[in-house]
């Protein structure tokens, strides 16, 4: 077997992975910085706009619609539009990790941690959920508004719980793959103690 | 630290001194070119932003991996965000070796693209510890970017090189 000069080997092969890897000095990082910033900037604009739109489009629907079901919905979607307004302010506050401060095998599994638990609903469930019966409800008097409009009304108002059950099954899924990758990393770490 | 010590003098010592490695870093974690190099960019502005919380506590050099290889294990999970796992842990990387003949290669550069195509297989925590070792790093020195006892990146190492020995050189007259 060759075990005993690979390491050798391998080391002067790995120097040879040569890209002449770009430079960056600290004003082009700092440009870079400042686009990214105003990346996350005008999305969170984005999201606050778009909020405020249903908020105010629901408020309105609230006076225009004479219809119990539709009111209670259109209170639900201004509940739904402050949640979001809620949602991003938090985003925004959002504390950037600490690369450096933290170990490996930490911060890999912290973030396999993270992944899994977005996945399985600590925040995509609420989220979901707090669409179902807004969507519902307001279809539902929309519906009986305009009898017309019925049947399409009943197939939108179906669509969202159908679409949110598929993606918390297939989150919940690629929670269960996260999960194995946790418990893989752990067995990992204990068979080598 | 040096208390004189800025935020863009320190980033300017750190890719003077490891620009190379890092760009072998992310070469690791990125197979294509492009995106090795945002990949790159990536760990070059996390390190650059890292430096105003940089307190001395460590040595640059663990400070300088631990910030690259955090990122780049954050870049690897969320490319394969909706394909997990892409990366192999390295029982079933042995596993799927012992059913797989490889060319033993005999071009210098086709060496290199295969040791990277091997190490990209690794999970981000043993591509870790065996980029570290191939940079010439002491179990010490990968325990404190790890977080893993010495010993135990030791013990890993060794069958981290096992792994990459027999990928090496499957299908040569002393294989297996």
């Amino acid at each position: 077997m060759h075990g005993e000069h690979l390491p050798d080997d391998l080391r002067i092969l790995w120097k040879e992975v040569g890209m002449n890897p770009p430079k960056f000095s600290p004003d082009q990082l700092r440009d870079e910085m400042g686009r990214l910033q105003a990346g996350r900037r005008r999305k969170y604009v984005t999201g606050v706009v778009g909020a405020w739109i249903l908020l105010a489009a629901f408020a309105l629907c609230f006076f225009a619609f004479d219809n119990t079901l539709t009111r209670v919905g259109s209170i639900l979607w201004v509940l739904v539009g402050g949640l979001m307004l809620v949602e991003l302010r938090r985003g925004r506050a959002r504390v950037i990790p600490d690369v450096g401060g933290t170990d490996g095998v930490r911060y890999y599994r912290a973030e396999l941690e993270r992944q899994r638990d977005c996945c399985r609903g600590r925040r995509l469930l609420p989220r979901l959920l707090m669409l179902v019966p807004p969507w519902i409800l307001f279809n539902v008097g929309f519906a009986q508004i305009h009898p017309e409009l019925a049947l399409f009304m009943w197939f939108d108002g179906a669509t969202l719980p159908v679409a949110a059950a598929v993606a918390v099954w297939l989150n919940s899924r690629l929670a269960r793959k996260y999960q194995r990758r946790i418990d893989a990393l752990d067995a990992s770490l204990k068979s080598t103690e | 630290m040096d208390g004189t010590a800025s935020q863009d003098e320190l980033y300017q010592k750190a890719a003077e001194d490891y620009g190379q490695a890092l760009g072998r870093l992310a070469r690791a974690y990125e197979a294509d070119a492009d995106r090795s190099r945002d990949l790159l960019q990536e760990i070059h502005l996390a390190l650059w932003r890292s430096f105003e919380k940089f307190e001395g506590r460590c040595s640059l050099r663990t400070w300088i991996y631990r910030v690259a290889h955090n990122v780049a294990t954050s870049y690897v999970i969320r490319q394969n965000k909706r394909n997990p796992p892409a990366f192999l842990t390295l029982e079933e990387a042995e596993a799927e070796c012992d059913h797989q003949s490889v060319e033993a290669s005999a071009d210098r550069q086709q060496s290199v693209t295969r040791l990277l195509a091997l190490i990209q297989r690794l999970e981000p925590m043993d591509r870790q510890l065996i980029v570290a070792y191939l940079e010439g790093m002491d179990a010490e020195s990968i325990a404190e970017i790890t977080g893993l006892s010495a010993a135990n990146v030791w013990t890993k190492i060794h069958r981290i090189k096992n792994f990459l020995t027999r990928q090496f050189y499957a299908g040569g007259p002393d294989a297996r």
